[in-house]
């Protein structure tokens, strides 16, 4: 690597696929639970696994954009991170609150932890995605402006690019957007409005500048294009994602009792939330095709044009798919949404930051590659894994069309449980091609540990 | 680093006037706009006459001379790139100005026309032909903020001196985005005011 | 010589052309006001979309100077602009036929 201090990323991506692997053990357990009510119950109950399979997700992906970050702007920058030190202790710091988080989650019951942790204080427990106690969320806080103060420092030290200036937009966003995680208005109809602002504003919003210049990044190294092309490219797709997603947040507005304008609003511009990814992916293919170089990191280019793909398929395609209020007056809350949701994550972000750790990981490891051996192994994982994901995702979209058939459209619907029963069958190939994403998560994890002949890093 | 060279501004190879990067961005605004304009033209199908109706309240003439202004503006930005083009950027700075003007009297106007709206009732909730009337207007007023900011900055380089034969990239780019501003309206204007 | 004379006749035109197309854009728009005024109906509908088509080419192809541009751009505008007024044209003739 250019630069020492780059190394402190290496934790933080180790963390980070640790934790992946958690996400998907719960995951896993939900799965079954769709199927055998009982399973695990009263030890981990369906609402507590989908807690930690969810808090899991958001958190590894956490630590790996802020692995990415560490790793990215000391090089972008042309300078030494500005306090390795502190990055370190913020690992340190930032892990722990998250097991203890995920502990908490699985040995106490929630009204007791929310008791315990001082929920009475300031009530900001009890909603989606938004589970943690107020003290975790103090934390996440503390450690995201640490983590921010650290890298803006040494961005302000040194050069200043395309790619780190969207990179910190991106971050210093999703620090200010989280802050709306501690808003938590009485009124029903605010509460679900202003919760959009943490969750929508970052994966439809500030998560994809994370996710263009983490994309920019890896590809200006991998195919040598000229680096204005890539950075012009850069500012075109989060201008698109800009303009398409801040107003397409409407498209949460629908039926929550906000005024009926935000179903024109919200069908009208997020409808074209989809074209940002449309660009990524012609992006991604356009600069690969246009390479300078033949980079010994294969697996990396596959990341890379395959986040481009299934980002654009998961949250473009299938997020069209239910956007437009009249479809999603049907579909709203169904397993469209899971299927929706499962390709999206996966394909944006999940793959976005594989993306970049099959990058760095072997530079921090002293190579420029790793061995043809361990890269073949690496593809297999990714091909395992983003398989496993269309099936899961087209195993929910047939579960959500029968779903919205049989409760809400037919003429005689069905109560939701008697649908579930009709869908169950969905359900079991889901599990099955949960499991086949798992085992493509093992032979990820085994990638690592594969030898075999390295090219020396060339820096 | 480009492979090959770019034929100058005033050269008659086809050349695409301004950066493709804001070219990009112009689709992007165009088909942003062309759904809304859709969609309010299908919604209107079905409910005629509730929109024939609402649509008598417009200040028409409002809009008309809303449309000569932004007109003239754009043809005053014309000028500009012109002078600019025979070397003459900072005599041409004044026709930028009046671009500018022209840009702030439009927003004055349809300031103006708001006010009456909205002391008549009309609010994005008041009826579905207002919502898209409002819907519609304020994100091109929104979109003429932004050309004039842009406008502005071209003001200035015209002014300095930075534009000329060989450095018309930003000029032509930024004087481009502000024709699809005034493409916008050239749409607007018949969909909304007039068409009955 | 002149201001006027010194203009070179590229991409971007004459300050006379320029002159010609903001007269025939203003009279365009009188004209879309004029009928504007009228009780309206398809075939006023029809003209003033013919109208609005008319002056969005002058603005695209010599304001903008896409005249000059390679073929693709030419084609996306030109499209958008036929695309957008024909939508708008089915539209209408969807609400006055039964």
């Amino acid at each position: 690597m250019q630069y020492k201090s780059q190394a402190v990323a290496k934790p933080y991506f180790i963390a980070a696929i640790g934790l992946f692997i958690g996400q998907i053990v719960f995951g896993l357990i939900m799965g079954l639970q769709y199927v055998i009510g009982d399973f695990l119950f009263p030890e981990i109950p369906f609402n507590v696994a989908r807690m930690v399979h969810t808090n899991l997700l958001i958190v590894w992906l956490l630590f790996g954009f802020m692995g990415a970050a560490y790793y990215m702007v000391p090089e972008e920058s042309e300078t030494e991170l500005y306090s390795p030190k502190l990055a370190i202790a913020l690992f340190w710091i930032f892990l722990t609150a998250g097991a203890l988080t995920v502990l908490g989650y699985l040995f106490v019951p929630y009204a007791t932890l929310a008791q315990m942790t001082g929920n009475d204080l300031l009530a900001t427990m009890g909603r989606e995605f938004l589970e943690q106690p107020l003290p975790t969320k103090l934390g996440i806080v503390v450690v995201a402006l640490a983590f921010l103060f650290n890298i803006t420092m040494t961005v302000l030290k040194g050069r200043k690019t395309a790619i780190s200036t969207v990179l910190l937009l991106g971050l210093w966003g999703l620090a200010i957007f989280f802050l709306f995680s501690f808003y938590n208005p009485h009124n029903l109809v605010k509460d679900k409005y202003y919760w959009w602002w943490v969750v929508h504003l970052w994966v439809e919003g500030v998560w994809e500048l994370i996710l263009g210049a983490l994309l920019a990044f890896v590809l200006i190294k991998v195919t040598g294009v000229d680096r204005e092309v890539i950075e012009k490219w850069l500012y075109v797709i989060i201008t698109l994602t800009l303009i398409t997603g801040i107003i397409g947040t409407g498209h949460h507005y629908y039926w929550i009792g906000a005024p009926e304008y935000w179903q024109w609003w919200g069908s009208i511009f997020s409808a074209l939330e989809p074209i940002p990814f449309f660009a990524m992916t012609v992006f991604a293919f356009n600069m690969v095709n246009r390479r300078r170089r033949e980079h010994p990191n294969k697996a990396a280019v596959l990341w890379a044009l395959g986040t481009g793909v299934m980002a654009f398929l998961g949250a473009g395609v299938w997020g069209f798919l239910h956007t437009l209020a009249p479809v999603n007056y049907y579909t709203h809350g169904s397993q469209i949404t899971a299927a929706h949701g499962h390709m999206a994550f996966y394909g944006a972000y999940v793959m976005v930051v594989l993306c970049i750790i099959s990058y760095a990981m072997p530079i921090l490891r002293g190579r420029a590659a790793n061995s043809n051996k361990a890269q073949v192994c690496e593809m297999w994982s990714f091909w395992l894994m983003t398989v496993a994901m269309v099936f899961i995702t087209l195993f929910l979209t047939a579960a959500g069309i029968l779903q919205v058939w049989l409760q809400r459209v037919s003429d005689t619907p069905m109560s939701f449980m008697a649908t579930q029963d009709q869908v169950a069958l969905f359900y079991w190939m889901r599990e099955w091609a949960g499991v086949m994403f798992f085992v493509g998560l093992i032979v990820y994890v085994i990638s690592f540990f594969i030898k075999g002949e390295t090219k020396a890093a060339t820096q | 680093m480009t492979s090959h060279a770019l034929p100058l501004p005033n050269s008659t190879e086809p050349r695409l006037a301004g950066d493709l990067a804001i070219w990009f961005f112009i689709m992007a605004e165009l088909l942003a706009f062309a759904v809304f304009f859709a969609a309010y033209a299908f919604t209107r199908a079905a409910h005629v006459e509730e929109f024939n109706l609402a649509q008598q309240a417009l200040n028409r003439n409002a809009g008309a001379i809303n449309t000569l202004l932004l007109l003239t503006g754009s043809a005053f930005v014309v000028r500009a790139v012109q002078g600019a083009l025979a070397g003459e950027a900072r005599r041409a700075a004044p026709w930028m100005l009046a671009a500018i003007a022209s840009g702030v009297t439009f927003l004055v106007v349809k300031m103006v026309e708001y006010s009456a709206a909205f002391d008549h009732g009309v609010s994005l909730s008041s009826s579905t032909f207002d919502m898209f009337y409002l819907s519609l207007t304020f994100f091109h007023f929104m979109h003429v903020i932004l050309g004039l900011v842009i406008l502005s900055v071209l003001w200035l380089g015209l002014r300095a001196g930075r534009y000329g034969p060989h450095n018309m990239n930003g000029l032509e780019s930024g004087a481009a985005y502000w024709h699809m501003v005034d493409l916008l309206w050239l749409i607007l204007f018949p969909l909304v005011y007039v068409i009955h | 010589m002149s201001f006027t004379e010194n203009v070179a006749a590229g991409s971007h035109g004459t300050p006379a052309g320029t002159f010609r197309h903001w007269l025939v854009l203003i009279v365009a728009t009188l004209l879309t006001w004029q009928l504007g005024e009228s009780r309206g109906g398809g075939l006023l509908t029809a003209i003033i979309l013919g109208i609005a088509m008319i002056k969005g080419a002058v603005i695209a192809f010599d304001f903008m100077a896409l005249r000059h541009a390679p073929l693709l751009w030419r084609c996306l505008l030109g499209g958008w602009l036929v695309l957008v007024c024909s939508l708008i044209g089915l539209a209408y003739w969807k609400g006055i036929t039964p």
